[in-house]
């Protein structure tokens, strides 16, 4: 626990510390993946999902479509973390059909060749999509994580997030690198 | 200011109101401030604690999300505070995230504490106030705010400006009412005051102090003060009595006392009179017996009539003495000039001639003409020359001289001899009526010339003593 708990802290506020100092050691500097998989979770603070969506079994799934760009890191940052009183699990899969339970879908690079066939699946579920993908939020999904002076940002679509259901907190709005409204109309 | 413990009470009491007020003023309003001073920073802390805490719950997005522009905006937002030196944004684990100063050159003073309260501390003029930064039952960071609090300060300058010109306006008031107090409470003591040293000074009794006529504790010293001069008065009074009563009872003692003297006098008088009648019968039948019948007579008959006849002799004189002496006491006086120089030469004189075998040599040295009753003066002066005519009797060669000199200022005249003398230890009894330091048989007299002379001399008002030693001779003084 103490150890999930040093982590977890450290997964937080190295950056921080980076901006700090200025300067830091390459060993103590996490990956990109590690600083998104921290996001990924976060968002769930975030964000409002419509009170039908709530699954029966009460759990935060956060699920990965396509190919595990993360590893081990998913599990290990979210491990025993909750959000708004529920405990965060992931899941695998790989037809978009299966995210109907998911409340944040994470879709990989891998699924480049038919996110806009994705995206229309996913149309209407209250679900919150985020993917490392290019030109995501142009295409319709809601969070989009881009490279921002070397550190991990993120831009919005507010569209498709009202459309299925989702209200983002303008907390989360002041952070983001763009904020699009509209566009990938599906 | 002069010492106050030796003014008048009125001033006192003045100085007493408004010390008092002013004290009670200063408590009341330092009191006052220091609370004002304690709910102003009080209510600064709240304010500031409110202030991180909305920034703290701004920028939970931006820690968690690792965006510290974000988190600068918000704090951008304390520019329109003025009092706001420095604020910023630390991480959990200590570190800066994010900071704001209103003035670029002022440095953020990093706090030491880590500890998760929140927290407010005072340094001079100025105020640090730490808040954890929670959200979902984690902490995320914490903000501080260093605010200056001169506002606090003015507030103080402010007010204790105020605080002086109610001290000031309520001096007014204070000199007011302690002019009532002074009328109350000053005034029926300085009249005591006045009242007592007017008693001491001028021995008067018989003024008393105006009561106040309020029931307190000034109002019973007058009333015993008034009742302690009454009390003086009455012993005044009865001691004027008692005196008036003594003096009178002396009065009487002594009208009593010389009726009684003069009775005896008038008694010894009229009994020396009344004996001189007798005295002649006897001396007259002895002279005869002796003159007509002496031949017929054995010589012890003679014998007995020759001592009738020097016994009645001697008893005559003494008749006489007694006599002179009760009349120096009784007969007026005549004052006029007297030369005493002039009287002892006619006694001298008259000495020598009763008795032209005796070898006396006198000096009489000649004396201012004084005073005095005449025939008095000259009874003195023969009773001195006489007796030192007599005391000389036993010595060949004698030597009487008559003066006076001057002493302590009065004129002082002597008589002196060279005979017998006397015993110093008994000069007090030569003056003393029939009493005698010689025996009849060694020198014959009565005991009486030097009473008559005292008295003589008292009755001028003046002195007479006598200086001498045995078989030195004797020198009498006397001065009027």
């Amino acid at each position: 626990m103490l150890r999930l708990r040093a982590w977890l802290t450290c997964l937080l506020l190295l950056p921080c510390c980076l901006y700090a100092r200025g300067a830091a050691g390459p060993e103590a500097k996490p990956t990109e993946y590690e600083v998104e998989a921290a996001y990924l979770f976060n968002f769930g603070k975030f964000v409002a999902w419509p009170a039908a969506a709530q699954p029966a079994d009460s759990r935060f799934l956060i699920c990965v479509l396509g190919t595990d760009p993360f590893g081990p890191v998913l599990d290990r940052t979210i491990s025993g973390e909750t959000v708004r009183g529920r405990p965060v699990q992931t899941m695998r899969i790989t037809r978009p059909q299966d995210a109907a339970g998911c409340s944040i879908l994470y879709i990989s690079g891998s699924e480049s060749g038919r996110l806009s066939k994705i995206l229309s699946v996913i149309q209407g579920a209250p679900v919150l999509t985020v993917s490392d993908l290019p030109d995501f939020v142009e295409q319709g999904g809601m969070i989009q994580f881009v490279l921002h002076d070397g550190r991990v940002r993120f831009e919005v679509n507010l569209a498709p997030a009202q459309r299925n259901g989702l209200a983002m907190s303008s907390e989360l709005l002041k952070v983001a690198v763009q904020v699009v409204r509209g566009g990938g109309s599906h | 200011m002069p010492d106050l413990r030796h003014s008048p009470i009125s001033r006192k009491l003045i100085v007493m109101n408004i010390l008092v007020s002013a004290v009670a003023l200063m408590v009341a309003c330092g009191t006052f401030l220091a609370y004002d001073q304690y709910a102003f920073r009080q209510s600064l802390v709240r304010n500031l604690s409110t202030e991180a805490q909305i920034v703290g719950s701004n920028s939970i997005s931006a820690l968690t999300f690792n965006d510290p522009q974000s988190a600068e905006q918000t704090l951008s937002a304390f520019s329109n505070l003025p009092h706001i030196i420095t604020a910023a944004i630390f991480s959990a684990d200590g570190h800066l995230f994010a900071q704001y100063a209103r003035n670029p050159t002022e440095r953020l003073a990093i706090p030491g504490d880590a500890g998760g309260k929140a927290t407010a501390t005072f340094r001079k003029g100025e105020v640090i106030v730490r808040q954890p930064i929670l959200f979902e039952g984690k902490r995320l960071g914490y903000v501080f705010i260093r605010s200056d609090v001169t506002e606090a300060g003015q507030r103080l300058v402010q007010y204790g400006g105020i605080a002086a010109m109610v001290l000031l306006l309520s001096l007014l008031p204070a000199l007011l009412l302690s002019a009532i107090f002074r009328r109350s409470v000053a005034e029926p003591i300085v009249d005591l005051a006045d009242t007592a040293r007017l008693v001491s000074l001028e021995r008067n009794y018989s003024v008393r102090a105006t009561p106040t006529g309020r029931r307190d504790e000034i109002d019973v010293l007058i009333d015993a003060f008034n009742n302690m001069l009454a009390q003086i008065q009455q012993r005044d009074a009865a001691l004027q009595t008692a005196r008036a009563e003594l003096e009178r009872r002396v009065d009487d003692r002594t009208r009593e006392l010389t009726a009684a003297n003069r009775e005896l006098e008038a008694f010894s008088y009229s009994v020396s009179h009344d004996l001189r009648g007798p005295l002649e019968v006897i001396n007259g039948f002895s002279y005869i017996l002796s003159a007509e019948h002496g031949p017929e007579l054995n010589a012890a008959a003679r014998e007995c009539v020759q001592q009738i006849e020097t016994a009645s002799q001697r008893m005559a004189e003494l008749i006489d003495d007694l006599l002179n002496l009760s009349r120096v006491t009784t007969t007026s006086m005549h004052e006029e000039r007297v030369d005493l120089s002039r009287i002892a030469k006619e006694i001298s004189d008259q000495l020598c001639r009763q008795e032209p075998s005796r070898r006396v040599e006198f000096t009489i040295h000649d004396c201012e003409p004084i005073e005095g009753d005449a025939r008095l003066l000259r009874i003195v002066m023969e009773n001195l020359l006489r007796n030192a005519w007599k005391y000389t009797s036993r010595h060949q060669q004698a030597h009487i001289e008559v003066g006076c000199e001057h002493r302590l200022g009065r004129r002082v005249f002597y008589v002196r001899d060279d005979g017998a003398g006397f015993d110093p230890a008994y000069a007090n009894r030569l003056f003393k009526p029939f009493q005698r330091l010689h025996s009849a048989v060694e020198f014959q007299g009565t005991g009486i010339g030097l009473a008559t002379v005292q008295r003589i001399i008292a009755r001028h008002g003046g002195e007479i003593w006598a200086v001498g030693a045995v078989e030195q001779g004797a020198t009498f003084y006397f001065a009027l």
